[in-house]
């Protein structure tokens, strides 16, 4: 137990020695210079908060859109770089941006004074007004803050618009969901009464339902602190500078009202006309293909690592012994979507450019090994030792013996606890969109903010999870047969 | 004569438990030795030290003039090859053939290739009476056949003596016959064997020494026909009477 402990202190202080690296690196500037470069402006966003920015669907493509999306090609031309758009998690955006995943992040975000802390603004290039989202028939009860008590509201975690709500209505419950799209099936559902979101938004959600209606319910706004920024990196001076002066071109010629919004709102309403799933099915197939691609890599990797790992701690080397009992400790007692963003943002500290797809490979499979390990372990120890007896007996060496003896035998034994890891893994690995991987849960995602359907894009997905999972182990459920019978 | 196996100052214990407290016997080429003496008393473990399956905890056991003790994994691997071992509980692998339990070590150890690997253990298959059972798996097998594979595998690596830890106990009695007349015609062939056994009738018959175990000690050795009818000790008169009433 002490030496578990030790290991545990071991890995935290090994996490700690990053931190400093991380300060170093944003304090320092020329990062307009390096972008020019490099060539690239590396933008993060939020795509599902429509007229800012969204998704829809061109030739097979998906396209991001929107206000933000318009502003951010205008900064990328005016910078003379390509623009990259990297859609993720609203929560995810600041800590992308600290850990320089992404150059900026344009995602109507508010510059409060909580992230004034932790990043730099731009100045602000878009001012829209606090509204609600509710359900038409409550039309007659709702019409201010007050008219709300008792209620549950929603609001996307991390807005502005859920400080507002925690802070102006301190009698309704609040309800935090990431995804704008989420919330709004909570409204539909009943689930909440309202949703706080900002006025280009809840118009644009209401306009695609017809049970929804918006309303203003005044809500107290310093006016320093709502309209929508840039945010960068602390100390990015340059960069900040260099996007005032396109934000103030943008507003000198009056593009984001005579341009940038009526764009949008054709985007929103071509969306709106073909909102059917079928049009949809290149969005689930490309799901499909990245969740099975990082399944079967990482079960792949998961296997050698852990046939690798339980060997280790079979292994009578005391060193190895530790060494692998801590990691599969570790990795077992710590959850699959922390892990996923430790490896991404963590360890992306050191390797600027891990794309998100292998992060979440090499975290799933990172954790795979350890479950696999001890399953293999445990398979291992099943074999009676007359068998490993007998082998050395006849001149075998340990080698030999776990080759031809042991590790075959085990297989047999634990094939079908490693198919149900396999199985897992296809379910699991659904945790890799929050890094926004391209996986099947991302991709219904998308489907949802596309369609501004909530909840038939889960059903689909849902549909396929089982499909998936249903017919591997059907295929397993074979295999074992004929092993059995081998 | 050549002493193949000598025994000196061998010690066992597990723990706090002394199991072989001194043993020095020696087994010369072409013995055949009949290990006898009461359940717990030490022959297993004391067969087990000879191919260091078990390691002793003092003395030495020299196999063609080579201490095994301090041998590193690979000459003992080399050494191991050279004894062959049967088990009560066969230990065949479950996972190969009849064919391929019997190749596995000329294959992969001796590395003699795959057509001279097979033409060998089929003879050594005839050789006990199971060339028909050849391409079965050994979990369709009867007892006596699992151990007359067993014995055929051992012999695959062409060992110099062959240990044998109670082959019968485990089995049938109506199949009890048919090892122990593979064991007989092996002893006839010349074999140096050290059989751990029950069976007092093989013993008498086949054995060259009879070596008594008890308490951790080899308590008294001779040729079967004074064993059995003049035993020196009271341990063997009690032992014996106890094992043919
Ligand atoms: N691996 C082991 N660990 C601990 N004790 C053992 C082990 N093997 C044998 N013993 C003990 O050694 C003693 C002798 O056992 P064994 O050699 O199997 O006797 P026998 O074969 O004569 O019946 C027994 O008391 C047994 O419990
Ligand atoms: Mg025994």
């Amino acid at each position: 137990m002490k030496v578990k402990s030790l290991w545990l202190f071991l890995c935290v202080f090994v996490f700690a020695l990053f931190i400093p690296f991380q300060h170093v690196n944003a304090a320092s500037d020329g990062n307009l210079q390096k972008v020019k470069d490099k060539g690239t402006l590396v933008v993060g966003t939020s795509a599902d908060y429509p007229p800012y920015e969204f998704t829809v669907k061109e030739g097979g493509e998906t396209k991001y859109v929107g206000l933000d999306m318009d502003i951010a090609k205008k900064f990328a031309a005016d910078l003379g770089v390509k623009l990259v758009i990297k859609n993720m998690n609203f929560d995810s955006l600041l800590v992308a941006l600290e850990t320089h995943k992404v150059d900026m992040v344009i995602s109507g975000m508010n510059p409060t004074l909580e992230r004034q802390e932790s990043v730099d603004f731009s100045k602000i290039y878009y001012r829209g007004k606090q509204f609600m989202l509710i359900n038409k028939k409550d039309t007659a009860r709702f019409k201010s803050i007050k008219s709300f008590k008792n209620q549950t509201i929603g609001a996307q975690t991390g807005s502005l618009q859920y400080t507002l709500v925690k802070q102006q209505m301190k009698n309704n419950e609040i309800k935090g969901l990431a995804k704008l799209n989420d919330l709004v099936i909570a409204l539909q559902s009943g689930k909440v009464n309202a949703v706080a979101m900002e006025e280009a938004t809840a118009k644009a959600f209401a306009k695609n339902n017809t049970g929804l209606k918006v309303i203003n319910p005044q809500f107290k706004v310093d006016s320093s602190q709502t309209g929508s920024a840039i945010a960068f990196p602390k100390g990015d001076t340059s960069m900040v500078a260099a996007a005032n002066s396109t934000i103030n071109n943008i507003k000198k010629q009056n593009l984001i009202n005579k341009e940038y919004i009526p764009n949008a709102g054709k985007y929103m309403a071509g969306n709106t006309n073909k909102n059917s799933m079928l049009n949809y099915w290149t969005y689930f197939a490309k799901g499909i293909e990245y969740t099975l691609l990082i399944t079967v890599v990482s079960v792949f990797f998961g296997f050698v690592l852990g046939v690798f790992f339980a060997l280790m701690r079979l292994s009578h080397n005391k060193f190895l012994h530790w060494l692998a009992v801590a990691y599969i400790e570790f990795v077992r007692g710590t959850p699959l979507m922390v892990q996923v963003m430790f490896v991404y943002f963590g360890i992306g500290t050191l390797i600027q450019s891990l794309p998100a797809l292998i992060a979440g490979i090499i975290a799933v499979s990172l954790n795979s090994t350890a479950y696999v390990a001890e399953v293999i372990r445990s398979g291992i120890e099943s074999i009676p030792t007359g068998q490993t007896e007998a082998a050395r007996s006849l001149g075998l060496s340990q080698k030999l013996t776990y080759r031809y003896v042991i590790i075959p035998q085990a297989l047999k034994n634990i094939w079908p606890a490693l198919g149900n890891e396999f199985i897992t893994l296809i379910k699991e690995s659904s945790i890799v969109s929050i890094i926004g991987v391209t996986d099947l849960i991302y991709q219904m995602q998308l489907v949802q903010s596309a369609t501004y359907k909530g909840v038939v894009p889960i059903f689909i997905a849902m549909v396929i999870y089982f499909i998936m999972t249903f017919s591997l182990s059907k295929v397993l459920g074979y295999f074992e047969g004929r092993m059995k019978h081998a | 004569m050549l002493n193949l196996i000598e025994v000196r100052n061998l010690k066992k214990a597990f723990g706090t438990n002394i199991v072989l407290k001194d043993i020095n016997e020696t087994v010369e080429k072409g013995q055949v030795i009949c290990v006898v003496g009461p359940s717990g008393s030490g022959k297993s473990t004391f067969l087990r030290c000879l191919n260091v399956l078990e390691e002793p905890t003092e003395g030495q056991v020299l196999f063609d003039g080579k201490d095994l003790i301090h041998l590193n994994e690979e000459e003992l691997n080399g050494l191991r090859q050279r004894m062959g071992m049967v088990f009560q509980s066969f230990n065949l692998f479950p996972n190969m053939s009849v064919l391929d339990n019997v190749k596995l070590a000329p294959l992969r150890v001796k590395k003699v290739g795959e057509e001279k690997a097979t033409e060998d253990a089929k003879k050594l298959l005839k050789q006990v009476g199971l060339e028909d059972k050849a391409e079965q798996y050994p979990e369709s097998l009867s007892g006596g056949q699992m151990q007359r594979v067993a014995i055929a595998r051992a012999l695959a690596m062409d060992p110099e003596v062959m240990l044998f830890d109670e082959p019968t106990s485990a089995l049938d009695p109506e199949m009890v016959g048919e090892v122990l007349k593979v064991m007989r015609d092996l002893a006839d062939s010349g074999m140096t064997m050290v059989v751990v056994t029950h069976e007092m009738g093989f013993a008498k018959e086949v054995a060259d020494q009879i070596w008594f175990m008890d308490d951790g000690y080899i308590q008294e050795k001779g040729k079967p026909q004074d064993f059995f009818t003049a035993p020196k000790t009271e341990r063997a008169r009690a032992f014996l009477s106890k094992m043919l009433q």
